[in-house]
């Protein structure tokens, strides 16, 4: 796999983690399990055949040995995961972005603000209107909550952050593609914690602008 | 007089049964949570009454099942296995035993109220759960309930370290303890160490929702958290180290050799002990409040001292002589279950991965992985090993291969779709979800597998009748034991042992006598027996 060096989306950063991190625990997990089965196999109780006695107990060299290949298993497990965080955390800090979102989550909607255009936009128990978003531009959203602790979710990036009561977050996220899809809350916030769900509409550039056009006040 | 004994086999047996009632009753609630789930939009049950279910079902797993029955374990075995005859200062362990059964039943009791027991998940975040979002006497009986059985727990954890430092037989060095009574000793340890704050957090919520407003504005949802993850993380290992002693020791005694890489192995408890304790943060990357790097870095090196048990499992079967029997099979089963969710684990410390997983039911998948597939199957290896010392009786083999077979099967097609379905997008803690493309199938088969997963259970426990209505004596010493407590009846009589205790010259006192017998008939040319 590729180094993402550019700053990406969150989707691209996650799958080139998950396809590090995943076939590597598939072949631990693999590994261990063929050896344990094999190994209680081999050293089944036969017939006439009495237990070697007292042999090897331990074998500190080896296992200080195997401690520093695992050492070296997680040093590079970190690396790649600081490297990818500092994708993240670089994307998410951009200045200027194409667009801005305040995005306030309260028991039990969402509510999408676009400041300056006039647009607001509730998802959730109540509504389903969804967020709606240029493909390929940085989209900043300032998510805060009004009541308890919500968590904005969108699986199709692979990015998720709490909002909180009494602070404002902001992150930077790229769509990279076009289309609909689902965002959800995901931190557990009363009653109608499942039906605190919102669509997210990823729009070609010229149709955003006629989208924003044909909805907003205009600029204020 | 049984339940005001300060016998510590008394207690163990009282604190260890009501735990297994307990665990009936939290898998009865994920019975209802799978029925519920079976269906996309199912209106089986209403919102609240799901929310009730899964509060409870984790809150009773986690303070009145799996804690509690480690520490009931301990309790048991510790003394037998060091060669004490009492515990230390047993009016403060059965003082703690009945503050536990009052924590247990204050939290149930919320079942009785108008307002429902409680409310706001096992980890119960503010400001949700402060009395302006969840009002109700419920969720009061819940911190109470919490609080209480929290801190019956350190009193035994307190009497269970006291006798370890105190009791151990002349001979029994720290370094001869037997592999269970460490990985015992290391959670009790860590019991002292991190629940006390849990008994501040929950006074500090019960004072919140009083009215006095402790936890508010972004610094009170993140420091409630914080403070939360300090008891919640450590007792996630205090809910693994004991099972995976039981295991060890079911596994030794199977393979009729002593667990390999001792000194290795406590070294990595300890280590892992110390690193448990500086994770919890892992569990807030996504809230913003939390230096993330810091606790992926240790997260991750969790998996050095992990990997040493591993290898120390590979080392202790290759050259033995293997029986498999339950107790065997059950450990070794322990150890491949449990490294799915050990292997989730490290894939969930790197927060890039956790942005997507947190909170979804990758997050369930992972740690049922690792208290279910894994602690449970290490509990039933220590219930198959220990039976015959508590009772004096042989559980059935048959009838334990059946229950092992279920449970395997049952366990993977519940736990193992929950993966699939997060990464696909699927929240925790929703009482019904949306029509989405594959979603029923695999709810459907996780439904199945929670069926076939009471079936397992309901096996088990007609061994036990069958084991106890029938018996077949077991004898002081059926497995060929290596550790003290087969070196008395079974049941022990009231101070554990009649007999002068054997020479203890390692942790496996017994296994050192058969070996030095073998050795000498190895060297009389006259015993026919050919030694390889």
């Amino acid at each position: 796999m590729p180094v993402p060096t550019a700053i990406v989306d969150t989707r691209h950063v996650y799958d080139w983690v998950f396809g590090i991190y995943v076939p590597i625990g598939i072949g631990v997990f693999g590994f261990f399990t063929v050896t344990i089965i094999v190994v209680t196999v081999r050293f089944r109780r036969r017939d006439g055949r009495r237990h070697r006695l007292a042999g090897h107990n331990e074998a500190n060299r080896l296992e200080l040995a195997y401690a520093v290949v695992l050492l070296c298993i997680a040093a590079v497990l970190l690396d790649v995961t600081f490297r990818a965080e500092h994708l993240v955390d670089t994307a998410s800090a951009r200045e200027r972005p194409a667009l801005t979102v305040d995005v306030i989550a309260s028991r039990w909607e969402w509510t999408f603000r676009y400041a300056g255009h006039g647009i607001t936009h509730v998802s959730g128990a109540v509504g389903d209107a969804p967020l709606v978003v240029p493909v390929d531009e940085p989209v900043r959203f300032n998510l805060t909550s009004r009541d308890v602790i919500h968590g904005f979710w969108i699986p199709q990036l692979a990015f998720k952050r709490d909002a909180m009561p009494g602070t404002v977050e902001r992150v930077t996220l790229d769509f990279d593609r076009t289309g609909s899809f689902s965002g959800a809350c995901s931190e557990y916030c009363g009653i109608f914690h499942s039906e605190m769900v919102f669509g997210v509409r990823v729009l070609p550039d010229r149709r955003f602008d006629r989208w924003l056009a044909r909805h907003g006040a205009g600029p204020v | 007089m049984r339940l005001i004994s300060t016998d510590h086999k008394t207690i163990g047996i009282n604190l260890g049964v009501l735990s297994l009632f307990y665990f009936l009753l939290g898998g009865l609630f994920a019975l209802l949570m799978r029925s519920q789930l079976a269906e996309p939009n199912n209106q089986l049950l209403s919102n609240g009454t799901y929310d009730e279910l899964f509060t409870m079902h984790g809150s009773t797993m986690i303070f009145l099942f799996v804690t509690p029955m480690a520490l009931a374990l301990a309790l048991y075995l510790i003394p037998l296995q060091i060669g004490a005859r009492t515990l230390s200062a047993p009016r403060a362990a059965l003082c703690g035993f009945w503050l536990w059964v009052c924590g247990g039943l204050v939290m149930q009791s919320g079942w009785f109220t108008a307002s429902g027991p409680g409310q706001d998940g096992w980890t119960s975040y503010t400001p949700l759960s402060t009395g302006s979002y969840t009002p109700g006497v419920g969720q009061d009986l819940w911190v109470l309930g919490v609080l209480l059985a929290i801190l019956g727990m350190i009193l035994i954890a307190i009497c269970i370290a006291v006798t370890v430092a105190r009791r151990r037989a002349p001979g029994m060095t720290m370094m001869r303890l037997p592999v269970f009574s460490w990985t015992a000793l290391v959670s009790v340890l860590m019991v002292i160490g991190a629940f006390p704050m849990m008994v501040l957090v929950m006074a500090l919520l019960y004072v919140d929702r009083l009215g006095a407003h402790i936890f508010t504005g972004f610094a009170g949802a993140v420091d409630y958290e914080d403070l939360f993850w300090f008891f919640g993380h450590p007792v996630v290992y205090v809910m693994f180290f004991p099972y995976l002693g039981a295991a060890a020791e079911a596994i030794a005694v199977g393979a009729h050799k002593r667990w390999f890489g001792y000194t290795a192995f406590v070294a990595s408890m300890l280590a892992f002990s110390v690193l448990s304790m500086s994770v919890w943060g892992h569990h807030m990357f996504v809230t913003g409040g939390v230096t993330n790097q810091y606790f992926a870095f240790t997260s991750t090196l969790l998996l050095v001292p992990a990997g040493i048990e591993y290898f120390d499992l590979v080392g202790t079967l290759v050259g033995g002589s293997i029986v498999p029997r339950c107790a065997f099979l059950f450990g070794i089963t322990f150890f491949i279950q449990f490294l799915i969710g050990g292997l989730s684990g490290i894939f969930l410390a790197s927060p890039v991965l956790d942005y997507n997983a947190y909170g979804s039911y990758i997050v369930v998948a992972h740690f049922h992985y690792t208290l279910f597939a894994g602690s449970i199957f290490g509990f039933f290896a220590g219930v198959y090993h220990w039976f015959p010392k508590l009772t004096g009786r042989l559980l059935r083999e048959g009838l334990g291969r059946v229950h092992l077979g279920l449970l395997i099967v049952g366990t993977n097609l519940t736990f193992l779709p929950m993966f699939f379905l997060g990464s696909d997008g699927m929240a925790r803690r929703i009482a019904r979800y949306p029509t989405h493309p594959g979603w029923a199938g695999l709810n459907q088969l996780e439904t199945a597998g929670a069926g076939l997963i009471a079936l397992a259970v309901a096996v088990f426990l007609l061994n036990v009748v069958v084991s106890l209505r029938r018996p077949r004596l077991a004898g002081p010493d059926p497995w060929l034991g290596h550790t003290l407590e087969w070196a008395t009846s079974s049941p022990p009589p009231a101070l554990n042992f009649t007999e002068p205790l054997p020479p203890i010259r390692s942790y496996a006192p017994l296994l050192d006598l058969r070996e030095a017998a073998d050795a000498a008939a190895a060297a009389d040319p006259s015993d026919p027996v050919p030694v390889p």
